[in-house]
């Protein structure tokens, strides 16, 4: 009888919670530009720079938060690969009030560490834009981001190369010249 | 005599560090262009003039009290939400959820989102259906579980995308935990996102 007491308060304890109740409400209305970046013979160890755009298209302010997404292999452009690592991109600002009805840029970075591995390579991302919002059902943009790297060519190790032969031939140059005209002692 | 012999020789070495330093020069001014161009400037190119955009008519759901084990649907049940396409681009659209949270003490309490829409103690389900699409789903009645990670919305099973203006009406399914605390605002979230198809 007490086990069935005992029962029957857990039961009530348990039995209400409450979802909170709003006022129906339409989504935040804005869009983004570009939908699509393609970043092609990029180099390992250099970095690239470009724009998104906001457009806040609501009669009321709004924040905007920037995130990347890894996209599955379905999701992506066809031969691009999984994006190495995330945070070779970087926003600037990664959260953006944006005014009614207008616009703000977000710059975009994408570095690609100095490393062989990294070169000729093919890598999709995508680049989220969201508001911030308490509701439900929210929205959410992305923008596909391509990126190719450029293959690791003859041209740097060239340059260097160049660089200290050409540095090597003023050194001695002056050297020898040096040495030829060094006054003997008397 | 010393001074004068070596006068000649000055003269020589001068000749020939001119010479080297000419050589260096013109061989860096007709090489450098060829590298500059090697190195290869970076091509940024962004997809003209199209921009990204859908809206929702709904984002809130009025459920009130509710009871465990049980099933809620939104009333129209497959016609609650209208989703249009805004922008001037094709899109795939694509859902997730996630754990619902108590609102007084978020990281106290929360009703963890199940992977194929079944509940438990303290798991809840969330299911949505699109208007007009009924046999979808692993029931066959149209309704496909909404779980922590990014799953199709439209297209699906290789349909098209949805071009610009396009609609999709849809509605929602929560169906509580089998046992939870009660007197606790609970707050969930359904990200509805899009991408150029």
């Amino acid at each position: 009888m007490i086990g069935y007491i005992k029962s029957a308060g857990l039961l009530a304890v348990l039995l209400f919670v409450s979802f909170p109740t709003f006022s129906l409400a339409q989504s935040v209305n804005f869009s983004v530009f570009p939908t699509e970046v393609s970043i092609s013979n990029l180099a390992t160890g250099e970095a690239a720079q470009f724009q998104l755009t906001i457009h806040n298209k609501e009669l009321a302010t709004h924040n905007f938060t920037l995130t990347t997404f890894q996209p599955s292999e379905a999701q992506r452009r066809q031969d691009m690969g999984e994006f190495p690592d995330a945070n070779w991109i970087s926003f600037s600002p990664t959260k953006i009030q944006v005014p009614t009805q207008s616009q703000a840029n977000v710059t975009v970075t994408l570095a690609v560490p100095r490393e062989k591995k990294w070169a000729d390579k093919n890598w999709e991302i995508w680049l989220g834009v969201a508001p911030e919002s308490i509701d439900l059902v929210g929205v959410k943009f992305y923008v596909r981001l391509l990126v190719s790297t450029k293959p690791e060519g003859r041209g740097e190790f060239m340059i260097r190369l160049f660089i200290a032969i050409a540095i090597t031939i003023v050194l001695l140059s002056y050297g020898v010249y040096y040495f030829t005209h060094k006054v003997k002692p008397k | 005599m010393t001074a004068k012999r070596s006068l000649p020789k000055l003269e020589g070495m001068r000749v020939v560090i001119t010479s080297l330093i000419a050589v260096i020069i013109i061989a860096l001014v007709s090489f450098l262009p060829a590298f500059a161009q090697e190195r290869g400037t970076i091509t940024i190119t962004m997809t003209g003039v199209s921009e990204i955009s859908i809206t929702l008519d709904k984002t809130e759901w009025a459920l009130g009290n509710v009871t465990p084990n049980t099933e809620y649907k939104t009333s129209p049940p497959v016609e609650w939400c209208t989703l249009t396409v805004q922008g001037n681009c094709k899109v795939n659209t694509y859902i997730e959820g996630e754990d619902a949270t108590w609102i007084a003490n978020p990281s106290e309490y929360r009703w963890t989102l199940s992977n194929d829409g079944s509940n438990g103690e303290h798991i809840y389900g969330l299911w949505f259906r699109i208007s007009r699409d009924a046999m979808r789903g692993p029931r066959g009645d149209g309704y496909v579980p909404i779980n922590k990670t990014q799953s199709e919305f439209w297209p699906y099973a290789g349909g098209s995308p949805l071009a610009p203006n396009a609609t999709k009406k849809f509605g929602l399914a929560l169906l509580t935990p089998t046992r939870f605390y009660s007197g606790r605002q609970m707050q969930t979230r359904i990200i509805i996102s899009a991408v150029a198809a």
